[in-house]
């Protein structure tokens, strides 16, 4: 791939809504990871999830606030994970494998179940 | 079956259409201006119209929320500070809709204001928990159609049809001072925020994607958007003709719910009194729905939750604590004791001032051929839609200076 396809790629996986293999949604693409050398090709290794990888994607101020109010937490997905991109990012596994549904399980443990149709 | 279908959801969109600031001020723009502000209600709804079925359009191709793209295509600087506007916005617009459901209750019941809107507010959150997402919808829009009793009010009342009809023509009223013609304005910008509120094409576009909208749905939209938004409009039209036709010579300025309801009781006696809360009610409640999901819906599509009301409540955890949170947060408000007048004032002025950010990526997107292929915005959807998007920017910009200098529309 010649490198403004690679640009190309990082501009269409960013801020993209992330589904698992059970068709869960379990995140955004909030930055990716790349790997490689001057000289050398770039590769695409994982994508971060969470509000810890906002960093580099923010204005400081914004940031700040962001981190104070969402934490830091990041959780990162090996590429070879990724089955698929469109108007969502596939995933090969279930989220939970993954570390993608700790903050969702969390919230759970608040909310009884029963009660609606 | 699809007419059926067709036919609820053109009058859920009706009874839906009216909340709380469209009520106030349609009552007072009536009152003070007569029929001169008739125009900006029909212009703003053809706003609406434009943006609705855009929202709808993208969630029936693209399959996903407006949110949700935002932030792809605006990037995650400017859809966080979209996003925290929003919030605030509906948050605000929230609280007031509980506020004036609670002044009807308290007409009805005669139960102390707090309680009431405790008790309201209670109920609200019961509807979301218990009811699946087109009930929800449903029940609280074909309740809120018991205000087609302001229209047989309006027609009852024998108003001067060529008058009222000369109200569609723009216009700036003659012989109006320095202080009243900025009045005026603040009333026109007023009404362009609240016909045009941000939640109202979040909550329809998330519908959509509630109610699995493909490109069959398309036709359904557009006639939901255009035919149901209409004919609310026409709703929110006549309380503003009986306005300017019983309060007006009266010199009364409606400014509560209740005094909007006499307009009804004048013509039609108890019982139109009596369904004239009602719908005021369900209509309002409903609205206080809509603009808590609206939050509930933004926060979980821009960091990618599990959300909408087609799952169980424990389905879309993160979702379901949002919406609560966003229904406590909005009694605390009323709980200070904020006038929902006052409350109504803020949320109109919030809102026309994000209106900028929030309909930008709306039409950014619905344009956008990579996202909507062949259903992309034609030439008719580019020029209203960025037409009507200038007269926003306008209206933004002109909304605080008038709002100060007309200690919100009150000078």
């Amino acid at each position: 791939m010649n490198p403004a396809g690679h640009l190309k790629l990082i501009g269409q996986l960013r801020d993209l809504q992330i589904v698992d293999r059970d068709g869960c949604k379990c995140g955004i693409v909030d930055d990716v990871e790349l790997e490689g050398e001057p000289g050398k090709p770039l590769a695409v290794t994982a994508i971060l999830v969470g509000p810890g990888a906002y960093a580099g994607r923010l204005p400081r101020w914004l940031l700040w606030a962001a981190q104070r109010v969402a934490g830091a937490r990041v959780v990162r997905v090996r590429w070879s994970e990724v089955t698929g991109i469109g108007s969502t990012v596939q995933l090969r596994s279930p989220a939970r494998e993954l570390g993608l549904m700790k903050s969702e399980d969390a919230a759970r443990r608040f909310v009884p179940r029963g009660g609606a149709i | 079956m699809k007419l059926l279908e067709l036919t609820l959801g053109i009058m859920t969109a009706v009874g839906g259409f009216v909340d709380l600031s469209e009520l106030v001020f349609a009552a007072q723009a009536g009152s003070r201006f007569g029929y001169a502000l008739i125009w900006v209600f029909a212009f703003s709804t053809i706003g609406i119209m434009v943006f609705g079925e855009m929202s709808g359009r993208v969630a029936a191709i693209a399959k996903q929320p407006v949110f949700n793209l935002m932030r792809h295509r605006l990037g995650l600087t400017l859809g966080l500070i979209t996003l925290v506007a929003s919030l605030i916005s509906n948050l605000i617009t929230c609280a007031a809709e509980i506020g004036g459901a609670a002044l009807i209750l308290q007409l009805l019941t005669g139960a102390p204001y707090i309680v009431v809107a405790i008790a309201s507010t209670i109920v609200l959150a019961g509807s979301i928990w218990i009811l699946p997402f087109k009930w929800i919808e449903r029940t609280y829009g074909l309740l809120g159609l018991f205000m087609i009793v302001f229209a047989v009010a309006l027609v009852a009342g024998d108003p001067p049809w060529p008058r009222l009809a000369h109200g569609l023509v723009p216009q700036v009223p003659a012989g109006l001072s320095g202080k009243e013609l900025l009045a005026y304005g603040y009333f026109a910008v007023a009404i362009v925020s609240a016909v045009m509120f941000p939640y109202e094409t979040y909550f329809y576009s998330s519908g959509g994607i509630e109610e699995k909208w493909g490109p069959k749905d398309l036709a359904i939209n557009r006639l939901t958007t255009i035919v149901g938004f209409a004919l609310g409009s026409l709703l929110a039209i006549a309380i503003l003709a009986n306005g300017a036709n019983l309060f007006g010579p009266l010199h009364v300025d409606p400014q509560m719910p209740g005094t909007v309801a006499l307009q009804v009781a004048l013509p039609l006696g108890r019982t139109g009194l009596l369904l004239a809360l009602l719908g005021m009610l369900f209509a309002i409640s409903g609205a206080g729905v809509e603009t808590c999901l609206s939050n509930a819906y933004s926060l979980a599509q821009f960091f990618g939750w599990e959300w909408g009301r087609y799952k169980k409540p424990w389905q879309a955890p993160r979702f379901t604590l949002a919406w609560l949170a966003v229904f406590a947060l909005a009694l605390a408000i009323v709980m200070t004791g904020i006038e929902p007048i006052e409350l109504v004032n803020y949320a109109v002025l919030f809102s026309i001032l994000v209106l900028p950010f929030t309909y930008l990526p709306l039409l950014l997107l619905a344009g956008d051929r990579t996202y909507m292929g062949d259903h992309a915005n034609g030439r008719l959807s580019r020029v209203f839609g960025w037409t009507y998007y200038v007269v926003i920017v306008v209206a933004a910009v002109a909304a605080l200076p008038l709002f100060l200098l007309t200690s919100g529309g009150q000078a």
